[in-house]
C-alpha cells in the first residue's frame, strides 16, 4: 500500500520507468477482436501480407521438418527413456538412489520456501485468466496443427522393421495417419476445451482481473505429469550392454512415480510454509537463514549425502575437533580483543604480526620447513584476514558478540567440511567420478558460480582500487583469462594442473575442471561487476567519506550494494554461460550430460550408434534450465528494483 | 624547541581561543590551474559565514578542502584545533567533527531514510542501533519530516531529500556544519524548507559555513560574508555592510549582476 502511494509520488516527479516495478499493474486492457488485430499486425500492407505468408510458410516447414524428423520411424527413442539414469546421474549406484531423491527433496523444499517467502505482495502478478485460456485453446491448436502437419507414419511388417518398396518408404494413407493418431486429437481436444471452460467459467471483467500466479500453473502441470506417472508407465525397460537398465519389468514412471510425488508433496507444503510464514511477518533474519542454507546445500548435498564419507572417528576425535575448537577460541579472542575501541594502534600492530606468521606459513610450506597441515595454514590465514578488517566491525557489545558468533560458525563450518572432504566416500562406483551425467553438470556450475562470484567482486574492486600493486595484478589476471579460449584454460586445468600440486596432493578431473570455470567465469562477472562500479556516481563516495566511513564500510555497505544491483542483468546472463559451458566437461573427458548423448549412449551394443534421439533430448534438458533461469532473473530483477532511487 | 613542537604549540593556541576553522595560506592546484589562491580566514565558535562568488571561483573547492574531500597542497588548515594531515587518523576525527551537504543531496539510494541517517553514528561513532534509531528518528522530527522515516529515497522529494542529508549530518554530532549550494538543485517551493532548516540550526549556535546563493538568508542569518573571486578572498564583512557598502569594484559588479 504505502510502496504504491510512493510510487505514485515518484512517477508524477518524473521517476516513472522506476515506479514500474513497485506498481501494481493495471488491469489488462480489453484487446482487438482477433480479426482486428490480424488485419491490423498482418496483413496492414500488401507488403506486410507478403512477408507474413511467406515467413508463414517457412515456420510451417521448419516445424514439419522437426515434427517428422522426432517421429521418424527411424528414432530410437528407447535410447533416451531407456537410458534416463545413466542421463542425469550416470554410474550412480542404483541401491544408493535414495541419497539422489534427498537432495532433489532438498532442493525442492528450499526452492518452494524462498518462492513462498517472496510470493508478491500484489494480487495481480502473473497470467490473467484471460491470457491462459487462450493460450490452452492454442496450445490445442498448435497440436493439432502439428497433427495434420506430420508425414504418415511409416508402415512397419509383424517384426516392427520399415516396409520399403520402389519409391521408397511406404507409408500409411492420409486419412489412416489422422485417425491413428485419435490421441493427440484428444490431447489437443482436452487442451482446448480446458481453455474454453475457463474462458466461458469466468465473466468478462473476472477474466481479465483474475491472476494466476506463475508457481501455480507450474504446480498443476507438474501434478499433472507426476500424477501420469501413476496410470502410464512411462520409460522403457531393457538390457544395454547386458545389464538391466530398470529393474525387470519395471519402467522408469514405475521406479521413480513414489519419489517424485514424495518431492511434489514436499515442494508444496515448502510453498504453502513459505507463504504462511511470509504472512505471520516473517523478517528479513528468515530470509538471511535460507539464504545461507541455499549457500551451505551444494556443499552438505556434495560431500554429505552424495558422497556419504567415511568418518576416522578417532582421528576425529584428537585431531579435527580440538583443531576447529582451538581456532574458533583463537580467532574470537583476537576479534574480541580488537573490536575493543580502545586497543587503537595495538590492533593495527596485532593484526600486522599475525598476517606476517600467516604468510610465513605458506613460504614455509612451498619450502618445506616445518610440516603443518593444510587446514591449519588456511585456518590462520583466515585468523590474520579477520585481524586485519576486524576495527571496521567494532562497536557496542551485542555487535561484537555478533561478530563472535559469525566467527565460530564460519570456524565450525570450514573445519567440518575439511574434515568431510578428507575422508574417502563410502559409495562406490564403477567411474572414477563419484557421479556423472546432468547431476554433474549442475554440480560443477553451482560450485564454479559460489566460488567465481565472490573472486569475481574481489577481482572488479582490485581493479578499480586505488593501489597501483592491485589494479596490475587483477587487470593481468582478467586480460589474460579472457584473452584465452575457455576450452583451452579447461584441458590446461585437467592436465597440466597435477604437476604444480605438491607431492602427495592429488586433484580429481571434476575438481580441476571446477577450478578453470571458476577463475574464467569470475574474470567475466569482474568485468560486469566493474560495469556497476562505475556506474555509481561520485557524490555516494564523497557523501560516505563526508560521514566518515572506513574505506571498507564505503565498500561494503554503499558501493557494492548498489554496483550489484545495477549488475545482475549480466551477471545472471553470466551464470546461465556457465551453466551451459559446463558442456564441454565432455571435450575434457568427463562423463557429463553431453558426453552420456554424444559417446555414452551410442557406444551401448543395444543402441550402437544412436545419437541424435540424446542429442535433441540434452537440448532440451538444457533448454528448459536455462530459460527457467533467465525467467527468475527477470522477476529478480524487478524485485530487487524496489527501492531504488 | 623544534619545529613540531612550535607547531603544535601554535596549534594549541589557536584551539585555546574559540576558532573553528583556521586558513593560512591554503593553496591549490587542479594541475596546472589554480583553483585557491591564498585563502586565508578564521572562523569562530557559533559563527555562521557565508561564501559568495561567481560560479567557478572555488567556493566548493575551498569548503571541500575543509573535510578533505579535496586536499590543499599549500599552507594550513586546523579545524577544531586539529591539523589536517596526511594522517589518517586526523582525517578520521576531523570527518566526525564536520559534517557536509552537498548540492545534490547524495542519499544513499538503497537504504531507507532511517538507515541513511544512522549508519554513521553506528558503524563509525559506534553507538548501539537503538540509541541512534531514537536520535535519528528526533532528528526527522527537527527538519520536519518524522513520517518519512521508512522510505526510500527515491520517494521523497527533493526538499525532503535535503532535509534528510542535512539530518544525516547531523547524526554525527558534528561542531561544524559545511553546506554547497544546498538549495540550488531545488525547485523554488522547496528552498524555503530547506533554508528553514538551516535558520533553525543557526540560531541553535551551530558553526556553519554555507555556499549558497540565497541572498535572503545571507541577510538574515550570516554574521559575516565573504565574497570569492578566481580562487581568491576579495572582501569579507558583516551582511549590512556586504550589501549597502562594498568596498571593492569587483564585489560591487557581483551584487549588480545578482541582485
Ligand atoms: N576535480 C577537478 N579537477 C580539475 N578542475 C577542477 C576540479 N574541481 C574543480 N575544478 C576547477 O576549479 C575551479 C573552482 O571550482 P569550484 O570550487 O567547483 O567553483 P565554485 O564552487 O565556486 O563554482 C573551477 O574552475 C573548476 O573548473
Ligand atoms: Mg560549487
Amino acid at each position: 500500500m504505502a510502496d504504491t502511494r510512493a510510487a505514485a509520488e515518484t512517477a508524477e516527479r518524473g521517476g516513472a520507468e522506476d515506479a514500474q516495478a513497485v506498481e501494481a499493474l493495471p488491469p489488462e486492457q480489453p484487446g482487438l477482436p482477433p480479426s482486428e488485430w490480424i488485419r491490423k499486425n498482418l496483413f496492414s500492407s500488401p507488403f506486410n501480407s507478403v512477408l507474413t505468408v511467406a515467413f508463414g510458410l517457412l515456420a510451417l516447414l521448419i516445424v514439419r521438418g522437426l515434427l517428422n524428423f522426432t517421429f521418424s520411424e527411424e528414432r530410437n527413442w528407447d535410447a533416451v527413456r531407456t537410458n534416463l539414469r545413466l542421463i542425469f546421474t550416470h554410474a550412480y549406484p542404483e541401491e544408493q538412489y535414495s541419497r539422489i531423491w534427498v537432495c532433489v527433496g532438498t532442493i525442492a523444499v528450499l526452492a518452494g520456501l524462498s518462492v513462498g517467502l517472496a510470493a508478491a505482495e500484489t494480487a495481480r502478478r502473473g497470467v490473467s485468466v484471460r491470457k491462459l485460456s487462450s493460450s490452452l485453446v492454442a496450445m490445442g491448436a498448435t497440436v493439432a496443427l502439428g497433427v495434420v502437419l506430420r508425414e504418415p507414419s511409416a508402415l512397419t511388417d509383424i517384426e516392427g522393421r520399415v516396409r520399403r518398396d520402389d519409391s521408397g518408404i511406404m507409408r500409411e494413407s492420409f486419412a489412416e495417419a489422422m485417425t491413428d493418431r485419435w490421441a493427440w486429437w484428444l490431447a489437443a481436444a482436452v487442451l482446448a476445451s480446458a481453455g474454453a471452460a475457463l474462458w466461458f467459467g469466468f465473466g468478462d471483467e473476472r477474466r481479465r482481473e483474475t491472476y494466476v500466479r506463475p508457481v501455480e500453473l507450474f504446480m498443476v502441470g507438474s501434478a499433472v505429469l507426476v500424477l501420469s506417472g501413476w496410470i502410464y508407465p512411462w520409460g522403457h525397460y531393457a538390457f544395454a550392454d547386458g545389464e538391466f537398465i530398470a529393474e525387470p519389468g519395471r519402467t522408469v514412471a514405475m521406479s521413480t512415480k513414489l519419489p517424485w510425488t514424495v518431492i511434489w508433496l514436499l515442494l508444496a507444503a515448502a510453498i504453502a510454509a513459505g507463504r504462511s510464514m511470509r504472512r505471520a511477518g516473517a523478517g528479513p533474519n528468515f530470509t538471511l537463514a535460507l539464504n545461507l542454507c541455499w549457500l551451505a546445500c551444494p556443499f552438505v548435498l556434495y560431500w554429505v549425502v552424495l558422497r556419504d564419507p567415511d568418518l576416522d572417528w578417532g582421528r576425529v576425535l584428537s585431531v579435527d575437533i580440538p583443531l576447529g575448537v582451538l581456532f574458533a577460541a583463537l580467532g574470537g579472542a583476537v576479534l574480541w580483543l580488537l573490536t575493543d575501541q580502545r586497543i587503537g594502534e595495538l590492533g593495527r600492530i596485532i593484526a600486522t604480526l599475525l598476517m606476517g606468521v600467516a604468510v610465513l606459513n605458506w613460504v614455509a610450506g612451498f619450502f618445506g620447513w616445518y610440516p603443518m597441515l593444510q587446514k591449519v595454514r588456511l585456518s590462520f590465514l583466515l585468523v590474520a584476514l579477520a585481524a586485519l578488517v576486524a576495527h571496521n566491525f567494532a562497536g557496542e557489545r551485542s555487535k561484537r558478540l555478533r561478530l563472535l558468533a559469525v566467527w565460530v560458525a564460519l570456524m565450525a563450518v570450514f573445519h567440518y567440511m575439511a574434515t568431510l572432504m578428507n575422508s574417502p566416500s563410502t559409495v562406490e562406483t564403477p567411474t572414477e567420478a563419484l557421479i556423472g551425467g546432468f547431476s554433474v553438470t549442475l554440480i560443477v556450475a553451482s560450485f564454479t558460480l559460489l566460488f567465481s562470484f565472490p573472486l569475481g567482486v574481489m577481482l572488479a574492486l582490485a581493479r578499480t582500487s586505488r593501489l597501483p600493486i592491485f589494479r596490475v595484478m587483477s587487470t593481468s589476471f582478467i586480460e589474460v583469462v579472457r584473452g584465452v579460449p575457455l576450452i583451452t584454460i579447461l584441458l590446461f586445468f585437467a592436465v597440466m594442473l597435477q604437476l604444480f600440486l605438491p607431492d602427495g596432493m592429488s586433484i580429481s578431473l571434476i575438481a580441476a575442471a571446477t577450478l578453470g570455470y571458476t577463475l574464467f567465469s569470475a574474470a567475466y562477472l569482474a568485468e560486469n561487476v566493474r560495469g556497476g562500479l562505475q556506474s555509481i556516481r561520485r557524490g555516494q563516495y564523497e557523501a560516505s567519506d563526508a560521514v566518515g566511513l572506513t574505506a571498507m564500510q564505503r565498500t561494503l555497505f554503499i558501493v557494492l550494494p548498489q554496483a550489484l544491483r545495477v549488475s545482475i542483468p549480466p551477471l545472471v546472463g553470466q551464470v546461465i554461460a556457465t551453466f551451459k559451458e559446463t558442456s564441454l566437461l565432455a571435450v575434457i573427458g568427463a562423463f557429463d550430460l553431453l558426453r552420456m548423448a554424444n559417446n555414452v549412449i551410442p557406444s551401448q551394443t543395444q543402441f550402437l550408434g544412436v545419437k541424435r534421439e540424446g542429442l535433441l533430448f540434452v537440448c532440451l534438458v538444457y533448454w528448459v534450465f536455462a530459460y527457467a533461469m533467465s525467467k527468475h532473473s527477470q522477476r529478480l530483477e524487478k524485485r530487487l528494483g524496489v527501492g531504488e532511487r | 624547541m623544534s619545529v613540531s613542537d612550535a607547531t603544535t604549540a601554535l596549534t594549541e593556541a589557536l584551539a585555546a581561543r574559540d576558532d573553528m576553522i583556521v586558513c593560512e595560506g591554503v593553496n591549490k592546484w587542479f594541475g596546472d590551474f589554480q583553483a585557491l589562491d591564498e585563502i586565508s580566514a578564521v572562523i569562530k565558535e557559533r559563527e555562521v559565514v557565508v561564501v559568495l562568488g561567481p560560479s567557478g571561483s572555488g567556493k566548493s573547492t575551498w569548503i571541500r578542502c575543509i573535510n578533505r574531500l579535496e586536499v590543499h597542497q599549500e599552507g594550513r588548515i586546523v579545524v577544531d584545533g586539529i591539523e589536517l594531515s596526511n594522517d589518517l587518523r586526523n582525517i578520521e576525527k576531523i570527518r566526525s567533527e564536520v559534517g557536509m551537504v552537498f548540492q545534490q543531496f547524495n542519499l544513499f539510494p538503497h537504504l531507507t531514510v532511517l538507515d541513511n541517517i544512522t549508519l554513521a553514528p553506528i558503524w563509525v561513532r559506534k553507538k548501539p542501533k537503538r540509541e541512534s534509531d531514537d536520535t535519528a528518528r528526533s532528528l526527522l522530527e527537527r527538519v520536519g519530516i518524522p513520517e518519512q522515516a521508512e522510505k526510500y529515497p527515491g520517494q521523497l522529494s527533493g526538499g525532503q531529500q535535503q532535509r534528510v542529508a542535512i539530518a544525516r549530518a547531523l547524526a554525527m554530532e558534528p561542531r561544524i556544519m559545511l553546506f554547497d549550494e544546498p538549495t540550488s538543485a531545488l525547485d523554488p517551493e522547496m528552498i524555503k524548507e530547506v533554508l528553514d532548516v538551516m535558520k533553525e540550526l543557526a540560531r541553535s549556535g551551530m558553526t556553519m559555513m554555507v555556499v549558497t546563493h540565497e541572498m535572503g538568508f545571507a541577510r538574515e542569518v550570516a554574521d559575516r560574508v565573504i565574497f570569492m573571486e578566481e580562487g581568491q578572498i576579495v572582501e569579507t564583512g558583516t551582511p549590512e555592510h556586504f550589501f549597502t557598502d562594498p568596498r571593492e569594484e569587483r564585489t560591487k559588479l557581483f551584487l549588480s549582476q545578482i541582485l
